[in-house]
């Protein structure tokens, strides 16, 4: 690509004040700068509770048994770091609108640009990094990693990404349920264009804990297609074609099927647990970062 | 519905052509998508592959099959049977009379519904049938001449306007049988109301004759007559007569203007199909003429389709008449002639009342003489004895030699070679000049005298055969054109709808118009004689201009009315007579062709523009999606 910084520096002053949680802290191996809901020994207060036979009388809040001579235990916050996957769909789909690679809607670029700016936000806030990419030629990965010091080599590997050929999500999501990775927040960026169903695949990953992020990618002219009249539509990434004869009747009936696919992956996603954002590349990235996932909670 | 040249719809083997041709112009343009799952899902339920079912979706290629569709059943000339008044040779007698102006149909007035049957005659003309339009009003008129144009015929019939007055309904049933051929196929249609006068006036009829009748209702109100009437010493008298030819009771307003402002307005109750004479005396002294009119009021139910008979004009004392006073023990010749001379309005005197006080233009004084003589010109018959204008000589007896001044216009065309006179008294008048004269004494003078106009008769009509000969009305009628010179027109000052009138220009008159009632001016040539006036279409009040020297040196006006009982009563007849013939509505039908080809060809046009702009919309919209 020719551009080659991927965020500018006014953005990147705003997402290193950004962090990432996950609505269910999960048990980490080294102390991160992330509130846990487990109780701990940090020294943020959390909690009363009720004295029980057996705890521990360092815990006991004795100003407040002095006042009403009944014992209550005070709770701490623990805090633990966070997991973060992510997983980028490069299939030759993600290439599109052909002529506008440089532009601001382009699929694979503005695919790059949120999962570096969700990995620069976990790693500024010290969380287990690991970013994916996926196209016809394989998987290439990055990290798992922690701290800020690996920004700048996650970036470079998220420039050097490039889209080619059919990749079959089933699989790939499939193999990184597989994959005894820590669980924590999976994030899928892909259009979803693929015949086959991810549903099981989506639900197996959330069977082996993690927390699913699906980012749905569509251009705008996948969203309302500039064609009529007698076509023969060629699949860029398969090259498959189909003859359609597109007036106005059939372009509502695609919007029509357009929002109930989109609909069905929503439930999908929701009933596994998971979260679902449909992204218009339309959007600028960094509003979907700092106001739709903060909407939802995946960041404050 | 059948087909006059079913071959033509060979026509639609056109479609297979048009079907190979967009099966093999349904090249595909391929674009490039980023998947095309989408599609396929979308396509899996709503089409087939198939080349036949790809066609189905193409507007553009239903639009044109239904445009050839539509062009071949034009070819075809599609047609529905359907009742024709006639075939062959159609004569079509328009009604435009008077009453055809009544709005008591859907139409707007009848003739307007006379038309639209006109034009469906027209329509279910069959080919090779040929129609004549006449248009029958005061005088017959031919509008088109066994025509097979329809389109000609349609303007003909388009173009008719309906009259103002009567119909002349056997000059126009003459003119039409007058183009019956030899071959026997010919019909007659009269689309009319049925008021078509007296039947044995009318001729023979052809044995296929279809009356078409419009009209519905007959509630009508007019005013049927209107004159005034000069009285001595009085306002002058005026008489009207208001007619509801309806079958319902009405109450109207009636108003008279006078001079063109309004003197009366009264309501009045008019029984159904009765008359309601009124006499009005409250009027000025002094005026020329008055309209009439009628309304209904605001609250009334009763409807009153006829306007045209609701207004009426008369002048007063009927224009320019003499007006004669005849004072005579009895005179039975006088009298005949006096009443049979145009412009004469004639009184006759009561001997032992006197002298009446009014002045008259002329007083004809037989055998009887008051003592003091009245003022204004005098005609005396046979004096009895003599006056300050004459003395009376010794009576004379069987005139062997009558002799007349020939020069004289007032002797002019008079024969008086077998008139015989028994017994006359020679009169001594200076002033006079002597017109007729028998052995040497006078028969007939006349001069001036005194200023104004005197002659004498020396005889006693009844002792003489002059009054049986055909000299006396003319001998009279020349000496009363001298007593008082005519006036610019021949006939009575109220005139119907129609009429025609001769004109008298005197002798100095450079051009002669006519002020129509609505205010145009109409030229007439002099050069003709004798000078004819019959546009007398409108009722109202006309104006003869004499124009001397450059200026309107005389004028005299006369009223035009629709007093015509036949139009104004409009209820629609329910047969017509022919002499010994009736005819029923709508009888002798037959069947006839109504073609509708020129509907399928609009429907080809119209669908052809609406391919044309299917097409442009799309092609405009993909390259709007192009640009984009």
């Amino acid at each position: 690509m020719a551009e080659t910084r991927v965020f500018d520096e006014r953005t990147l002053r705003k997402l290193e004040q950004v962090m990432l949680w996950s609505q269910r802290a999960r048990a980490g191996a080294m102390k991160g700068e992330r509130r846990s809901t487990r109780r701990g020994t940090s020294i943020e207060f959390a909690d009363y509770r009720d004295y029980a036979y057996g705890d521990d009388l360092r815990r006991l809040d004795w100003n407040v048994y002095a006042r009403l001579q009944r014992p209550y235990i005070k709770l701490l916050e623990d805090e633990e770091d966070l997991a973060l996957h992510i997983l980028i769909d490069a299939s030759a789909s993600m290439d599109w609108p052909p002529a506008e690679a440089e532009a601001a809607g382009h699929k694979f670029r503005h695919a790059q640009r949120l999962a570096a700016g969700l990995a620069w936000c976990a790693l500024a806030s010290n969380d287990r990094t690991q970013l994916g990419c996926v196209n016809a030629t394989g998987l290439v990965s990055f990290g798992p990693h922690r701290g800020r010091g690996h920004s700048l080599r996650m970036l470079a590997f998220v420039e050097e990404l490039r889209t080619a050929g059919e990749v079959d999500l089933d699989v790939v999501l499939r193999g990184q349920a597989m994959r005894h990775t820590r669980p924590g927040l999976f994030v899928v960026i892909s259009d979803m264009l693929t015949p086959v169903n991810l549903t099981e695949a989506l639900n197996e990953l959330a069977a082996a804990g993690h927390e699913l992020l699906l980012l749905h990618l569509l251009a705008p002219d996948e969203l309302e297609p500039p064609l009529t009249g007698d076509l023969r539509l060629i699949d860029v990434e398969s090259g498959g074609s189909r003859e359609v004869t597109v007036d106005a009747a059939m372009r509502e009936r695609y919007t029509q099927r357009l929002d109930d696919w989109r609909a069905q992956l929503r439930r999908t996603l929701l009933q596994g647990g998971g979260h679902y954002l449909f992204v218009n590349t339309d959007t600028p990235w960094e509003r979907v970062i700092l106001r739709d996932l903060r909407g939802m909670g995946l960041v404050r | 519905m059948q087909l006059l040249t079913p071959l033509a719809l060979a026509g639609g083997l056109l479609a297979l052509p048009i079907l190979l041709l967009y099966m093999l112009r349904l090249r595909r343009e391929e674009r490039e998508v980023s998947s095309i799952m989408l599609w396929q899902q979308l396509l899996q339920d709503t089409e087939a592959n198939t080349p036949w079912q790809r066609l189905r979706r193409n507007l553009l290629l239903l639009l044109q099959l239904l445009i050839l569709a539509a062009l071949v059943l034009a070819l075809a000339r599609p047609f529905i049977t359907v009742p024709a008044p006639g075939s062959g040779q159609i004569v079509l007698l328009l009604d435009a009379s008077a009453s055809m102006n009544a709005a008591d149909v859907p139409e707007g007035t009848r003739f307007r519904a006379a038309q639209a049957e006109a034009r469906t005659v027209v329509s279910a003309l069959g080919a090779g049938d040929r129609l004549t339009l006449i248009r029958v009003a005061q005088q017959p008129q031919l509008l088109a001449s066994a025509s097979e144009d329809r389109l000609a015929l349609q303007a003909a019939i388009d173009s008719a306007q309906p009259g103002m007055g009567s119909a002349d309904w056997p000059a126009a049933l003459t003119l039409a049988l007058g183009g019956m051929g030899q071959d026997g196929d010919f019909t007659l249609v009269i689309i009319s109301d049925g008021g078509l006068g007296d039947p044995a006036l009318l001729p023979e009829l052809p044995e296929k004759v279809t009356w078409l009748p419009v009209g519905r209702s007959g509630e009508n109100l007019a005013i049927t007559a209107l004159a005034t009437r000069r009285r001595a010493a009085q306002p002058a008298q005026l008489f009207t007569r208001v007619t509801n030819y309806g079958a319902q009771d009405a109450e109207v307003v009636l108003s008279l203007k006078v001079d063109g402002e309004l003197v009366a307005s009264a309501y009045h109750e008019v029984a159904a199909g009765a008359d309601l004479p009124l006499v009005v005396e409250a009027l000025p002294a002094e005026f020329d003429r008055i309209e009439a009119s009628l309304t209904l009021p605001l609250a009334s139910t009763v409807p009153d389709y006829l306007e045209q008979d609701n207004r009426a004009w008369a002048l007063v004392d009927g224009g320019a008449g003499s007006r004669v006073l005849l004072l005579s023990p009895g005179n039975r010749f006088i009298e005949e002639v006096l009443r049979s001379l145009p412009g004469v309005d004639a009184w006759r005197g009561d001997l032992a009342a006197g002298l009446p006080r009014e002045p008259w233009d002329l007083t004809i004084l037989d055998r009887w003489q008051p003592d003091a003589l009245p003022a204004g010109d005098l005609l005396f018959i046979n004096p009895q004895r003599g006056n300050a204008l004459f003395t009376l000589g010794e009576p004379q007896e069987h005139a062997q030699q009558i002799g007349l001044d020939e020069g004289d216009a007032r002797t002019r065309f008079v024969d008086l070679d077998d008139v015989s006179v028994q017994r006359w008294t020679p009169v001594v008048a200076p002033w006079a000049q002597t017109l007729i004269e028998a052995d040497g004494s006078p028969l007939l003078l006349a001069g001036e005298v005194d200023g104004r106009q005197v002659a004498i008769f020396t005889f006693d009509v009844h002792r003489s055969d002059l009054a049986l000969q055909i000299a006396w009305p003319v001998l009279m009628a020349n000496l009363l054109d001298w007593f008082a010179p005519p006036g610019l027109l021949t006939a009575r000052a109220s005139l119907s709808v129609g009429d025609a009138l001769q004109l008298r220009p005197p002798p100095g008159a450079e051009a002669l118009r006519v002020r129509l009632p609505d205010g145009s001016l109409q030229d007439l040539s002099l050069a003709r004689r004798p000078l004819i006036f019959a546009d007398t279409q409108q009722p109202g009040i006309y104006t003869l201009e004499v124009i001397e020297s450059g200026a309107v040196t005389r004028s005299q006006s006369f009223a035009v009315n629709l007093f015509d009982s036949l139009e104004s009563d409009i209820l629609p007849r329910e047969m017509l007579f022919f002499g010994q013939t009736n005819v029923a509505p709508g009888a002798g039908e037959e069947r006839g062709q109504l073609e509708f080809w020129p509907l399928a060809a609009l429907l080809a046009l119209l669908v052809l523009l609406l391919e044309w702009i299917v097409y442009q919309r799309r092609r405009g919209l993909t390259l709007r999606l192009r640009r984009s």
